[in-house]
């Protein structure tokens, strides 16, 4: 039985008795401290503050002075967002249970006084201090699986601030996306009116039907829309980002630099990442401590099925003036409740987590062979479009134009061909985020923990709004 | 008396048929056989001259046991329409038209046709009368030439006359990619008037669109390269007469889908023949247009009068425009300052082009696809000529052997159209001003 190992240990250990008992309990700081080595992430300290201030630290101001990079929108978020300070001070909770766990029990006393009264002649005064020893000789039993349960909430703890190290990277890059779609598509709707304005020149020549500039303006006005829904998708993903950076009222007017960033050449993998990840995870960390502690309560339970309720105590008895003074031992005969039942409770316990675990373990090597495909197929796709969709998209306006001037084409052709470029513009940028939506994705993974990659927005062409018109 | 007096003296206001054929009557004398063109070939009995085929070649022969031998190569071939448009053709000895044969009633030819065309080819003489399995129909009057091999066609040309030849295997791409010829009989016998020039002018039309290099034998409308003998015009040699020569154009249509209707300045001709045969001199008439059709040729004889460099053209407006494009919007007229603002933000490089007409664009210095000749036209002695493909200029010279056929005509001083003086206006009561 898989449980017998742990079992022996935590026996060992309830064995050393009360040496380990009253050890030094951790501080926020060190928990803080523990929290920064697993996350790699530099969390201030204001984090870990006595004080829960009603306003976001002013450390981040500096920050949001400049044009917003990812990295110091992730510094912001670590500095402002509240979930993530809720979620170390939840620690506390865990550190809470763990000082409970290693104090020593009370000693009882009791003290009984008799009034001279009746045949007694002197007022008769009895004293009992008792200790229960059981208790004492279970404390650091339990406590060790307190510290397990806080070790558990540290890796918890750390694992929510890489999550929020991740969504503050996609959600930044959601929105340096947008922002840089909304400039190609303002571009597109330039030459929507153009062709608009063609067709309105042409119309008041008398060249071509009322029909060619009903087009062009529907055409027009469609761009129109859908550039208004981009601003709004900016808008959106703005706030988005500033509820992760937890920033409102005049915080909120930062402004993000100019366009997301063009991938390396050479996509770099690290050896072997499912065996990194598995050894960075947090979630199988925090599984394993979790695990810890239930064999450590599983212990502490069959420990106490078989260790007597034993109390050991003084009694005192004053009568004439004279104490008498006298020790005594209680205990109780573990024959019939020896915690069977709370025993295999936790065994159970124990086993459905092992299980889980090794569930955990398959969703990590599978998650982060995904966030690797993920990336590498990104990583081609960006690469692609900068190469070769979008030189081509080039070429073709290039040509058009060519053609333009060599009367091939009319005006209206060269307009598709130059929105059509801006589509695959469009259509690069939408590759760009995916690219680094990836990227922060798959870094999270190695960092210890599986993210819900954000999906990308869904490419809005800006093209094919119009036929072209004129011609014969 | 020469022949310019007698012109002069005929009084210009004569009726041209009677002018023109007192003329040719007059050009058989034996002093007019000094005035033939410097090394002219003679083609037949009675002085006839050899016929002259502008860009192009006539086909030799080697005579074997009395029997004219001939040896046409169907292949492919890269040919030069004009500087700046080259493509892929098919075509007979190295060139489109092929070399033009060129024969006397009565001979017996014998013309070997090897093909080296990635296909079966065979050759139909289009208008001659001859024994039906010479005829040339692939399947019908015999089997196709299978790519690499040589067939040979043998018979006696029986009437005189201006006839074609052309590939009769898959004619909807071997004739659009320039696999024809012309086929001239001379009598035996001189016929009516002699001429001093017998020119050969063959009319084809092509779709390449601008930027490619092979025609488009799919091309059922929309022809943008339009050329005489292969050739667009600024590349089309001129045809130099004398003044007062009786000129022959032997005009032939193998183009796909368009009929010719070619219009000579400066003149009036009479259409003598068809490929049909001669038409009557009571049947003639003065033209200055005739209109050839597909598949048809044409024969036109005329003794020009007035000196000068005369156009000879198509007059389709389209086919004297070189590659220019049928789909575009017409922006003749249109107000663009809008347009033109907005544009220069969208579309750095575009200029609108057309709103005030389209005569420059040839001249316009703008980048274009190479190998293409959009809107092109050729310099002329006062201004560019902004017209292209079926153009051709006819050099009518006093002195037409000593002539150079690039030089342009210099006019007699006050004989130029040029601009109106205003005393002179205010004199014949003209304001250019008034609005009526």
């Amino acid at each position: 039985m898989r449980i017998d190992p742990w079992r022996a240990r935590l026996l060992a250990a309830g064995l050393s008795l009360s040496a380990a008992a009253g050890c030094a309990a951790p501080s926020a700081a060190s928990d803080l401290g523990r929290i920064r080595e697993l996350s790699h992430l530099d969390l201030p300290s204001s984090t870990a503050a006595e004080e829960v201030e009603p306003a976001a630290t002013s450390d981040a101001r500096p920050l949001l002075s400049r044009p917003l990079t990812a990295d110091a929108a992730v510094r912001v978020a670590l500095l402002n967002n509240r979930e993530l300070r809720a979620a170390l001070r939840e620690i506390g909770v865990a550190r809470g249970h763990l000082v409970q766990a290693g104090v020593l029990p009370n000693p009882e006393l009791e003290v009984q006084v008799t009034p001279r009264q009746g045949t007694l002649e002197h007022t008769r005064v009895e004293l009992g201090v008792e200790f229960d020893l059981t208790s004492a000789i279970l404390a650091p039993l339990g406590e060790r699986a307190a510290r397990a349960d806080h070790e558990a909430a540290r890796y918890r703890a750390a694992g929510a601030v890489v999550e929020l190290g991740y969504s503050v990277r996609a959600a930044f890059y959601a929105a340096q996306a947008t922002q840089q779609r909304l400039a190609i598509a303002n571009r597109a709707l330039d030459a929507f009116t153009a062709a608009r304005d063609a067709a309105r020149a042409l119309f008041e020549a008398g060249n071509v039907p009322e029909l060619d500039v009903a087009t062009q303006e529907a055409g027009y006005e469609a761009a129109r829309v859908a550039v208004a829904g981009i601003e709004l998708g900016l808008l959106d993903r703005r706030e988005q980002l500033q509820r992760l950076l937890g920033l409102s009222g005049a915080e909120t007017s930062w402004r993000i630099a100019d366009e997301i960033p063009r991938p390396p050449e050479k996509l770099a993998m690290p050896p072997r990442p499912e065996a990194r990840a598995l050894s960075a995870s947090l979630e199988l960390a925090e599984l394993r401590s979790r695990l810890e502690a239930a064999a450590g309560r599983a212990g502490l339970a069959r420990t106490a099925g078989w260790l007597p309720d034993l109390s050991v105590g003084v009694r005192g008895e004053r009568e004439d003036e004279v104490w008498q003074v006298g020790a005594g031992l209680r205990l109780t005969l573990p024959l019939f409740d020896r915690k069977q039942g709370a025993t295999m409770a936790h065994a159970a316990e124990f086993d459905s987590l092992l299980e889980r675990y090794h569930g955990r373990a398959i969703d990590v090597r599978s998650a982060v062979r995904a966030a690797q495909n993920r990336l590498a197929s990104a990583h081609a796709r960006v690469l692609h479009h900068q190469r070769v969709l979008v030189p081509a998209r080039t070429r073709v306006l290039e040509q058009t134009l060519l053609q333009y001037n060599a009367m091939q084409v009319g005006v209206f052709e060269l307009l598709q061909a130059r929105r059509e470029q801006l589509d695959a513009e469009l259509a690069q940028v939408d590759a760009l985020r995916d690219y680094w939506t990836s990227r922060a994705a798959f870094d999270a993974i190695l960092a210890g923990r599986r993210v819900e990659v954000m999906g990308t927005i869904a490419p809005a062409p800006m093209s094919g709004a119009a036929e072209s018109g004129g011609g014969h | 008396m020469d022949r310019r007096s007698f012109i002069h003296a005929g009084g210009l206001a004569a009726g041209a048929a009677l002018l023109t054929r007192g003329l040719a009557h007059a050009q058989e004398r034996p002093e007019h056989a000094a005035g033939q063109p410097a090394g002219a070939r003679i083609a037949g009995a009675g002085n006839q001259p050899a016929v002259v085929t502008p860009n192009g070649s006539t086909l030799p022969w080697r005579v074997v046991d009395g029997v004219k031998v001939g040896h046409l190569i169907a292949e492919p071939i890269q040919h030069e329409f004009a500087p700046g448009l080259k493509t892929e053709a098919w075509g007979y000895n190295g060139s489109t038209p092929g070399p033009t044969i060129e024969a006397v009633e009565g001979d017996r030819l014998r013309i070997y046709v090897t093909n080296r065309l990635p296909e079966p080819t065979s050759v139909h003489w289009h208008g001659l009368v001859l024994p039906n399995g010479m005829d040339g129909v692939s399947g019908l009057n015999q089997r196709p030439i299978p790519p690499g091999e040589t067939y040979v066609y043998e018979f006696v040309v029986r009437y005189p006359g201006t006839y074609m030849y052309h590939s009769h295997f898959d004619e909807m791409t071997q004739i659009a990619l320039g696999g024809v010829g012309m086929f001239i009989v001379h009598p035996k016998k001189p016929r009516g008037p002699r001429v001093d020039r017998d020119f050969v002018l063959m009319t084809h039309e092509w779709k390449i669109n601008a930027g490619a290099r092979r025609p488009d034998p799919n091309a059922m409308s929309d022809f943008n390269v339009l050329t005489f003998n292969g050739k667009a015009f600024p590349a089309t040699a001129p045809l130099v007469v004398g003044r007062g020569e009786r000129a022959r154009i032997r005009l032939g249509n193998l183009g796909p889908m368009d009929h010719h209707p070619i219009h000579l300045h400066g003149l009036s001709f009479q259409v003598t023949a068809t490929d049909g045969g001669y038409v009557p001199a009571s049947a003639q008439y003065p033209e200055t247009t005739v209109l050839v059709p597909v598949g048809s040729t044409r024969v036109i004889e005329f003794v020009p009068e007035e000196p000068g460099d005369w156009a000879v053209h198509c007059h389709m407006t389209h086919h004297v425009m070189m590659q220019m494009g049928h789909g575009l919007p017409n922006m003749v007229g249109a107000d663009t300052r809008t347009l033109d603002r907005r544009m220069s933000r969208v579309m750095p490089g575009y200029m609108t082009m057309g709103t005030t007409g389209m005569g420059g664009m040839g001249e316009m210095p703008m980048p274009i696809p190479p190998n293409s000749l959009p809107m092109k036209g050729g310099d002329g002695p006062f201004s560019y000529i902004d017209m292209g493909g079926m153009f051709t200029v006819l050099k009518v010279r006093e002195e037409p052997g000593k002539a150079d056929p690039n030089g342009w005509y210099t006019h007699p001083a006050g004989t130029v159209a040029g601009p109106a003086a205003a005393e002179k206006m205010r004199a014949d009561g003209i304001d250019p001003s008034a609005r009526k």
